[in-house]
């Protein structure tokens, strides 16, 4: 009886496999990134361990460059549209080792977001198809779909439309990433997006002190920490444990030369009807900028190959 | 036969719950409340910083962002109705570990908007309270999709201040 048991179990996940995977579609793997994080142990009582988060797991969250440019767009001139400090399309070519290829993926992915966000059609489309070419490479032309081009032809003159189709190519190349279990190249690609992403801002802009996008920059620290947290867990492969040695350097500029003001109240309090989390003032000199500028340039140059 | 049994049928079973798992995958976009019309260039937008994952009741899991200075956020909690309707969370500070935040203590609210007056890293802790598990055709009792939506948008200025 209990073999019968077991047969019938056994049939029943073998049916039950079949039918899952054929309705998963794409999403073949499941988020493991997210499944390590889980604790599923009773939830704990914060209240009575003093207010303290526990200590278990965290998973790193990291912002799109998307994020950025729109708010250097939205406090800046829209007419920042400088390609000359892009990655040329032409290089994709040189790039023939997996580390230079998943990097640059990230690289060209985020040349893609920033010619979206300040209407440059026309070279959107280039840097498509090279993020388009890299994807094949790397294992996530899954990700990019036919109709994706098509789409991006047709809203040459729609930056939103424009805008959501780069983004929409980010994302499913991040989740084909993480669903695969690639999370070596995932870390290079996020490490590709962030160097180009802080490259392209910090040649966009100028200093100024008490600027509110040179205190963006400034703020780009607590980023980088995010992204060498998350990629400390794939530092076992050897191109991953190269970059984040870079991005430790990159860490230590930041950490020496980002300041923060005497800390006002970090609480959340209500102001005019409005919630409002407190924070500290960042703040650089420009030499100081200069010293961030010319670290992520000799970083950037060393991956794209200037 | 043996090698059906032993081999093929823990590797399908392994995949069973692979495929289950990443049903998750996405869930906050699709299941959490997102607001905003693309046209208008004030609302909110999707912020790369969410993140969905497969829950049991009484789980808890967290994130670490990060909030930049002059953005408005808001934070948005969902669930398959299997774990129940209401979804605890709590916000600390990333480098004090200070609570922020209990919506337990704020009428159990799903959706919570802040404006940051400061770039800093933040936990987000997401707990499925135990209760009551309800049954759902086709659907296992002790685990389910749970969304964190994260949107943002850049704070609106007040009076002649300019950036």
């Amino acid at each position: 009886m209990k073999i019968l048991s077991l047969k019938k179990f056994q049939l029943a996940a073998l049916i039950g496999a079949a039918l899952l995977q054929s309705c998963g579609g794409g999403d073949k793997q499941q988020e493991k990134d997210e499944l390590a994080v889980a604790d599923t142990a009773p939830a704990v009582d914060n209240q009575s361990k003093g207010n303290q988060v526990e200590s278990n797991e965290v998973s790193y969250q990291v912002p799109s460059p998307k994020e950025m440019f729109q708010f250097i767009r939205q406090v800046g001139s829209k007419n920042n549209k400088r390609t000359d400090i892009l990655n040329g399309p032409d290089k994709a070519k040189s790039y023939t080792e997996m580390k230079d290829k998943s990097v640059n993926f990230g690289v060209y992915s985020c040349d893609l977001t920033y010619c979206s966000i300040f209407e440059i059609g026309t070279e959107a489309i280039k840097y498509f198809k090279v993020v388009k070419q890299l994807g094949e490479d790397l294992g996530v032309s899954t990700a990019i779909r036919a109709d994706m081009l098509k789409r991006l032809q047709n809203n040459m003159s729609n930056p939103d439309s424009l805008v959501e189709i780069a983004d929409d190519l980010y994302f499913s190349s991040f989740e084909t990433l993480q669903n695969g279990q690639q999370g070596n190249v995932l870390a290079m690609v996020v490490a590709g997006g962030y160097i180009e992403g802080l490259y392209i801002a910090t040649n966009l802009i100028k200093y100024e002190k008490n600027s509110p996008a040179i205190e963006r920059i400034a703020g780009e620290k607590f980023t980088l920490e995010n992204i060498t947290d998350f990629m400390k867990k794939y530092e076992s492969d050897p191109a991953v444990k190269e970059a984040l040695a870079k991005l430790n350097e990159l860490k230590v500029v930041f950490d020496k030369d980002v300041t923060s003001a005497e800390s006002k109240d970090l609480s959340l309090k209500k102001e005019n009807g409005k919630t409002v989390l407190g924070g500290e003032q960042l703040s650089m000199t420009e030499g100081q900028y200069n010293a961030i500028c010319d670290k992520i340039a000799e970083i950037r140059n060393a991956y794209t190959g200037k | 036969m043996k090698i059906f049994i032993k081999v093929l049928i823990p590797v399908l079973t392994w995949s069973a719950v692979s495929a289950q798992t990443s049903v998750c995958s996405n869930f906050h976009r699709k299941a959490c409340h997102l607001e905003g019309s693309k046209a208008d260039k004030r609302a909110f937008q999707y912020n790369s910083q969410s993140k969905s994952g497969l829950f049991g009741q009484g789980t808890t899991s967290k994130i670490r962002c990060v909030v930049y200075k002059g953005m408005d956020y808001r934070m948005t909690v969902c669930c398959e109705t299997v774990l129940g309707d209401k979804i605890n969370f709590k916000i600390y500070d990333g480098r004090t570990n200070e609570q922020l935040f209990d919506n337990t203590k704020n009428d159990n609210v799903q959706q919570f908007e802040f404006s940051s007056q400061g770039t800093r890293q933040l936990i987000i802790e997401v707990t499925v309270p135990t209760g009551e598990v309800k049954e759902e055709k086709g659907k296992p009792e002790d685990a389910a999709c749970v969304g964190l939506l994260i949107e943002h948008k850049v704070s609106d200025l007040t009076g002649f201040s300019q950036y």
